[in-house]
C-alpha cells in the first residue's frame, strides 16, 4: 500500500502532499522535513529506494523516489508494493502531468494544486493503484476540465479569463523537462 | 492534449504570486495571516457567498495548508460545497475534506450524509467523487456506513466501468479498516469472476481479491486458476488484446505484478494442468529477460523487471521447482553486475530469499565474491546494506570465516545506521559456525575493538556464556582478552568482558610472569576510573574473585576496596559492593571464600538471545518464512499480533506452544493460511507439531494432512453409523519416482479391538514423479475409543529412506450423529442422566470472542445437532447426539453457557457412558 505521496522542490518546499493515513498537520510537516533530509543528500545515480524514516512506517516501509530537475517525487510504500512498479507509476504520474499541462513545470504544480490532486486521484486511490493507462487518465481529467469550463463560464465569466496574464513572473524558470528520465552515467 | 492553464481563479493566482514574492519568512507569515483573516471574515459575513467564491477561498486554504500552516476553519464551508449541484464545487469540497478533515471530526455525520446522496446519484462522476472520499478517509465509521453499499456497486449490472474500478479499491480500503466484519463469503464467486472481466478494472480488482484471499483464503481459493489463466494470456500471447495496457512494450506490467502477488497467497496449485500452466508462465517470464530489449528507455527495462522480480518471488514461494529456482538465481546473478543501481539493489534483496531455499542455496553461494565486492565498492549505503543481508543469508560452515572477516572489515567504515545490526549478525554467524572456539573468541573481541559502541549487552553476555560453557576456550579467552586490554584505549565493553573472564579464568594465565596476578590486577584497575558505575561494579566483583584466586595480592586489593573513593562513593551499588567485599575478604576463612566464589557453573543451553534481538529489529510483517530446528514455517498474516506472539513463544524455545497459538489463530478466523513443512529428522518434534495441526480435522473431513518437500498427503473421509471410509491421496511433489512406498494403519494397544481396519487393496509400491495415487481404507468402530489411529508412511526418494507417522482423522466424534428433539424431550433426558458419574462439567476462559452463531457452527461440525428453542436462555447452546459403535449406542447431551462479562464458559456434557461425557468435554473445551 502507498502510505503517502510527497512532492517537494530542491529546497524542500512542498508542492503536493497526499497522505493515505491520517497524520496531524504538524506530523505531516515533520515527515516532509525528514523525507527531504533523507532524499536530498543522495547523489543522483544511487538507487531510488531507501528504507523509510522514523516518522512514517518503520522497517516495513520504503521510500521510492525520483528526482526531476527541481522536483522530488517521493512515494512512501509498504512491502506489498513492487519497487520497480512504483518507479514506473511515478513516471506515469509525471508524464500525465506533462500531457495535461503541456510541458509541465514546477509553477503548474503551484498554481494548480487542485488539478494536480485530481490527476493524482485518477491514478492512486486510498493508497492503491487505480489506473495506469495514461490515455484513460488524461481523458478523464479532460472531461472534468470541460465540465469546469462550462460551469465557470456560467458563473464567473470575467474573473477567470486571462488570470495569469497580468502577473509578472519573468524570473521563474520553466524547469521541469519531460518526459525523458535523466540518463545514468555508465557504471565504472 | 489540451492545456489546462489559463483558467485559474484570479484572486488565487494573485495571492500565490504575492506569497512567492515575499522576501522573508516573516513577510510570508504576515501575508498569510492577512489572507486568513480575510477569508474568515468572508465566511462569517452576513452576505451568503456564492459557490464560486467558496471554491476560491477553499482553494486558498488548501494552498496555505500546503505551506505548513494550521487551518482551523473553513471545514463547514467545505462540507457545504458537497451539496452543491455543480461538479467543480463538489470536487473542491471533497478535496478539502480528504486532505484536511480528520476521521474523528464532528462534521463526519454530515459528510457521510452527503456521500450517501452522491453515491446513489445517477451521474457516474458524482459517484466516483463519493467513492474516492470514502477510500481516502477510510475510517471505521466509513466502513460501517458503506460496507454494504459499495460491494453492490462492484457487482452491479448498471454501474459504469469507472465506477466499478473505484468501487473495488474503495471496498478494499474499507475491508482493511474493519477486516472482521467483511469477508463477503457470499460474494466470493462473483468477485473472483471479475478476473474474467474486461481489462479496465483488473488491477484494482486483483488488489481487492488479494486482500480478501489473505483474510479468508478458503472462500477465494477459486481465484488461483483464474489468475493463472489471466497471467498466461498476458505473458504468453502477443499483446494485441492488451494494447491499452502495454507500457513501453511490456504488456500490462502492473496487472502481471498484482496477479503474481495474488498467487503468493496460496500454495502451488494442485491441479496438474493449472500448475503446468503456471510453471510455463514463469519460464516464459524468465525467457523474456534473455531477449534483446525492445526499447532503450529505462521505463521498458523497469516494467519488464518489475514483472520478473515478482515472478522470482513467486518461484521462491513455491519453493519446489529446482529448475526455476536455479534459473532465477542465475538471472539475478547477471543483475548483480548491472549498471543500474536499482537492479543491483533488488537482485541482492531477492537473492537473500533464494539463499533460504535448499534448491538454490548452492547457486547463490557461487556469487559470494561479487557480493563481497559490492560491499567494498558500492557507493550507496542502501545497496551495501542489502549486500550484508545476503552475505548473512548465504553463510555456512565452509565460507563463514571469509564472510565474517569481510563483514568485520566493512564494519569499520559502515554507516552508523547499520552498525548495530551488523554487529549482531557477525556475532550470530561466528557463534553458529564456530568449529574452533579460539576463532569465535577472536572474532567477538575484534568486534568490540572495531565497533564497541554498537556491541549490545546481549553480545558480550553471550561471549561470556560460551566461554564459561566451553572448557577448551577458557585459557585462550583469558590470554586474548588480557592482550586486548593492553591497548592504550580500549572500549568499555572490552573492560567488561575482560573483567569477567579474568575474574573467572585469570588463574589459567597467571603462570606467565608477563600476566602475573599483580599485572592482571594493575591492568584492569588502570581502566577502573575511566569506566561508568556499572562497569566499576563488575570490576569490584572481579577483584574479590582475584582475592580468592590469588591470595598473594589480597592486601593490594583490600586497599582498593577500602579506599574512600569506593566506601564513600555516591553510587550506592559501588559503596555496598566495596563494603561487603572488603568485609568478606577480611572476616571469612579462605575455605568459605573459596566456596562463595566458586567458578561459575555452566549456563543452561538456550537459544541465543542475540537472534531474538535481531528478529526484533526486523519484525514480521506480511509474510514470514523461517526455519527453526529444521522446521520450515511460512506464515502469511495480516495480523501482526499473531505473528509477534508466535515469535516470542518460539524464541523461548517453545515451538509447540507457538504452534498451538498459530493453530488457534487459524481456526479462530482462518486468518493465516499456514504451510508447514517439516525437514527435521527429529520425529518426536514432527509429531508434536502435527498433533496440533491435526486438531483441525476434528471439525472437518477433508484437507491436506501432511506436506513436505517430497510428498503431499490429502485426506477425505465419510462416516455413516459405525462405518467409516477414508480416502488418502498421495501426491509426489518431486520429478523422480518415490520407491518402496508403503502406507499402513497401525493400531496401538489403546485401539486394539475397538476399531477394525480393512484396506481394499494395497497402495501401489511406487509413485511416479508429479503423480498422485489414491488409497482407500474402511473402518468400523467396535466400541468407544479415544485418540486416533496412526498412519505409517515409508518411501524412498533418491535412495534415501523416508518415514513419516501421521494421525488419521478418525476420531470418536466422527461416529456421532446429531439427534433433533424438542425442549420437553431434551430436559427429560437431561434429568434421566443425572448420576454424578454421567456428567462432566468444565468452566473455562473463552478462547474466542463469544458468539453463539460461531459456536453453533462448531458444534454442528463436531457432529452434534445444535438444538434451537430448547434452552430458555437464547445465549445458551444445547446439543445432542448419539455415538454409534458396533457394540453400543451412546447418547450424549451438551449444554454450553457463556458468561459474557467474565468471558467464561461453562460446558456440561451428560452421557449414558461416563467416559464419553468426559472425553467430549475435554475435546471441546479448547475450541470455544
Amino acid at each position: 500500500m502507498i502510505k503517502a505521496i510527497l512532492v517537494f522542490n530542491n529546497h524542500g518546499k512542498p508542492r503536493l502532499l497526499r497522505f493515505y493515513q491520517h497524520y496531524s498537520e504538524e506530523k505531516q510537516q515533520q515527515i516532509i522535513r525528514e523525507t527531504f533530509h533523507l532524499v536530498s543528500r543522495r547523489d543522483d545515480n544511487v538507487c531510488s529506494f531507501l528504507e523509510g524514516g522514523t516518522l512514517i512506517g518503520g522497517s516495513d516501509y520504503k521510500l521510492i523516489y525520483r528526482h526531476y530537475a527541481t522536483l522530488y517525487f517521493v512515494f512512501c510504500v509498504d512491502s506489498s508494493e513492487s519497487e520497480l512498479g512504483i518507479l514506473d507509476l511515478i513516471q506515469v504520474f509525471v508524464e500525465t502531468l506533462d500531457r495535461c499541462f503541456e510541458n509541465v513545470c514546477e509553477l503548474d504544480l503551484i498554481f494548480h494544486v487542485d488539478k494536480v490532486q485530481y490527476i493524482l486521484s485518477e491514478i492512486v486511490m486510498g493508497g492503491m493503484v487505480l489506473e495506469t493507462n495514461m490515455n484513460d487518465i488524461c481523458s478523464r481529467f479532460l472531461e472534468q476540465d470541460k465540465l469546469e469550463k462550462s460551469e465557470v463560464k456560467l458563473f464567473a465569466p470575467a474573473k477567470a479569463a486571462a488570470a495569469l496574464k497580468n502577473i509578472d513572473l519573468p524570473s521563474l524558470p520553466k524547469d521541469l523537462k519531460l518526459p525523458d528520465l535523466p540518463k545514468l552515467p555508465s557504471f565504472r | 492534449t489540451v492545456s489546462s492553464r489559463g483558467d485559474a481563479m484570479r484572486g488565487l493566482a494573485v495571492f500565490i504570486s504575492d506569497i512567492r514574492n515575499c522576501k522573508s519568512k516573516e513577510a510570508e507569515s504576515k501575508r498569510i495571516n492577512k489572507e486568513l483573516a480575510n477569508i474568515r471574515s468572508k465566511f462569517k459575513g452576513d452576505k451568503t457567498l456564492d459557490g464560486y467564491s467558496k471554491k476560491k477561498y477553499v482553494c486558498k486554504l488548501l494552498f496555505i495548508f500546503l505551506l505548513g500552516h494550521d487551518i482551523d476553519f473553513g471545514h463547514m464551508e467545505a462540507v457545504n460545497l458537497l451539496s452543491s449541484n455543480k461538479y467543480t464545487e463538489k470536487q473542491i469540497g471533497y478535496l478539502f475534506i480528504s486532505v484536511l478533515v480528520s476521521s474523528n471530526s464532528d462534521l463526519m455525520k454530515l459528510i457521510i450524509q452527503n456521500i450517501k446522496n452522491d453515491i446513489s446519484s445517477p451521474k457516474p462522476v458524482h459517484v466516483n467523487l463519493a467513492l474516492h472520499c470514502i477510500a481516502n478517509i477510510g475510517s471505521v465509521e466509513m466502513s460501517e456506513a458503506f460496507g454494504q453499499e459499495v460491494p453492490k456497486l462492484l457487482v452491479s449490472a448498471h454501474a459504469s466501468a469507472s465506477v466499478k474500478q473505484s468501487a473495488a479499491l474503495c471496498l478494499l480500503r474499507l475491508i482493511r479498516t474493519l477486516p472482521e466484519a467483511m469477508t463477503y463469503a457470499e460474494w466470493a464467486s462473483r468477485v473472483i469472476h471479475l478476473l474474467n472481466d474486461q481489462h479496465m478494472w483488473l488491477t484494482a480488482a486483483t488488489s481487492l481479491i488479494h486482500t480478501l484471499s489473505q483474510l479468508s483464503p478458503g472462500d477465494y481459493k477459486g481465484c488461483v486458476s483464474l489468475a493463472v489463466s489471466r497471467l498466461s494470456r498476458i505473458v504468453t500471447s502477443t499483446y494485441t488484446d492488451l494494447q491499452d495496457y502495454t507500457y513501453y512494450f511490456v504488456p500490462a506490467p502492473w496487472l502481471s505484478v498484482k496477479l503474481l502477488r495474488l498467487l503468493q497467497c496460496y500454495p502451488v496449485p494442485e491441479e496438474p494442468a493449472v500448475r503446468g500452466r503456471l510453471v510455463e508462465c514463469l519460464e516464459t517470464i524468465l525467457n523474456k529477460c534473455q531477449e534483446p530489449p525492445k526499447s532503450k528507455k529505462v521505463q521498458h527495462s523497469n516494467s519488464k523487471n518489475a514483472v520478473l522480480f515478482e515472478a522470482i518471488n513467486l518461484i521462491i514461494h513455491i519453493d519446489s521447482e529446482p529448475n526455476l529456482l536455479v534459473r532465477a538465481c542465475n538471472q539475478l546473478g547477471q543483475f548483480l553486475q548491472h549498471r543500474e543501481t536499482n537492479l543491483r539493489y533488488l537482485a541482492l534483496e531477492s537473492m537473500c530469499l533464494l539463499a533460504g531455499s535448499e534448491f538454490s542455496a548452492d547457486a547463490v553461494k557461487k556469487h559470494r565474491e561479487t557480493v563481497i565486492n559490492a560491499l567494498k565498492t558500492e557507493r550507496d549505503v542502501s545497496v551495501r546494506q542489502r549486500a550484508v543481508d545476503l552475505l548473512y543469508a548465504m553463510c555456512d560452515k565452509t565460507n563463514s570465516e571469509e564472510i565474517v572477516a569481510e563483514m568485520l572489515a566493512y564494519l569499520k567504515k559502515a554507516d552508523y545506521a547499520i552498525r548495530e545490526e551488523m554487529v549482531l549478525k557477525v556475532a550470530i554467524l561466528s557463534e553458529k559456525y564456530a568449529s574452533d572456539y579460539t576463532w569465535y573468541v577472536d572474532t567477538i573481541l575484534k568486534l568490540i575493538r572495531v565497533a564497541g559502541d554498537y556491541v549490545s549487552e546481549e553480545v558480550w553476555h553471550r561471549v561470556i556464556q560460551i566461554v564459561i560453557n566451553r572448557d577448551d576456550a577458557q585459557g585462550y579467552a583469558a590470554k586474548t582478552v588480557f592482550e586486548n586490554l593492553q591497548a592504550p584505549a580500549c572500549h568499555e565493553n572490552m573492560v567488561k568482558v575482560g573483567g569477567y573472564i579474568l575474574g573467572e579464568f585469570g588463574n589459567l594465565i597467571a603462570g606467565d610472569e608477563r600476566s602475573s596476578p599483580l599485572v592482571q590486577f594493575n591492568l584492569l584497575h588502570s581502566k577502573f576510573h575511566l569506566c561508568t558505575p556499572s562497569t566499576r561494579a563488575l570490576l569490584l566483583s572481579t577483584y574479590i574473585k582475584f582475592i580468592n584466586l590469588f591470595p598473594e595480592i589480597k592486601p593490594t586489593i583490600q586497599n582498593v576496596l577500602q579506599n574512600n573513593n569506593q566506601l564513600r562513593n555516591a553510587d550506592v551499588e559501588l559503596q555496598q559492593r566495596a563494603l561487603e567485599y572488603s568485609q568478606l575478604s577480611s572476616i571469612t576463612s579462605q575455605d568459605v571464600l573459596a566456596t562463595v566464589l566458586e567458578e561459575m557453573p555452566p549456563f543452561p543451553e538456550r537459544e541465543s538471545s542475540i537472534l531474538a534481538k535481531l528478529k526484533k529489529k526486523k519484525p514480521a510483517s506480511v509474510q514470514v518464512s523461517l526455519r527453526i530446528f529444521g522446521v520450515k514455517i511460512v506464515i502469511l498474516s495480516t495480523n501482526d499480533n499473531v505473528t509477534s506472539s508466535f515469535f516470542s513463544t518460539v524464541n523461548n524455545s517453545n515451538i509447540e506452544a507457538g504452534m498451538v497459538q498459530l493453530y488457534l489463530a487459524y481456526i479462530q478466523c482462518c486468518f493465516l493460511p499456514i504451510i508447514i513443512e517439516l525437514l527435521s529428522k527429529d520425529l518426536d518434534n514432527k509429531n508434536n507439531i502435527f498433533a496440533h495441526c491435526f486438531l483441525v480435522f476434528m471439525f472437518k473431513n477433508s484437507g491436506v494432512l501432511f506436506e513436505n518437500a517430497l510428498i503431499q498427503v490429502g485426506v477425505k473421509c465419510e462416516f455413516k453409523e459405525q462405518y467409516g471410509r477414508v480416502g488418502l491421496f498421495f501426491g509426489n511433489k518431486t520429478g523422480n519416482q518415490l520407491q518402496n512406498f508403503a502406507a499402513a494403519v497401525s493400531l496401538g494397544p489403546e485401539h486394539q479391538g475397538k476399531i477394525n481396519v480393512a484396506t481394499q487393496k494395497e497402495p501401489p509400491s511406487q509413485i511416479d514423479g508429479g503423480a498422485q495415487v489414491q488409497h482407500f481404507i474402511n473402518l468400523e468402530c467396535i466400541s468407544m475409543f479415544s485418540g486416533s489411529p496412526n498412519l505409517q508412511l515409508r518411501y524412498q526418494h533418491s535412495s534415501a529412506p523416508q518415514q513419516v507417522t501421521l494421525k488419521l482423522p478418525v476420531i470418536i466424534n466422527k461416529f456421532m450423529e446429531g439427534v433433533d428433539m424438542n425442549s420437553g424431550d431434551f430436559f427429560s433426558r437431561w434429568k434421566q442422566l443425572g448420576q454424578p458419574t454421567q456428567e462432566t462439567q468444565k468452566i473455562f476462559q473463552a478462547r474466542h470472542p463469544i458468539d453463539t452463531e460461531a459456536a453453533r457452527t462448531k458444534l454442528t461440525g463436531f457432529g452434534m445437532c445444535a438444538l434451537t428453542n430448547v434452552d430458555p436462555n437464547p445465549e445458551n447452546l444445547v446439543g445432542s447426539g448419539i455415538i454409534k459403535t458396533k457394540t453400543s449406542q451412546i447418547g450424549c447431551l451438551l449444554r454450553l453457557e457463556p458468561n459474557k462479562q467474565a468471558k467464561m464458559y461453562r460446558l456440561t456434557v451428560r452421557s449414558s457412558v461416563g467416559e464419553a461425557a468426559a472425553l467430549i468435554c475435554s475435546m471441546l473445551e479448547e475450541h470455544f
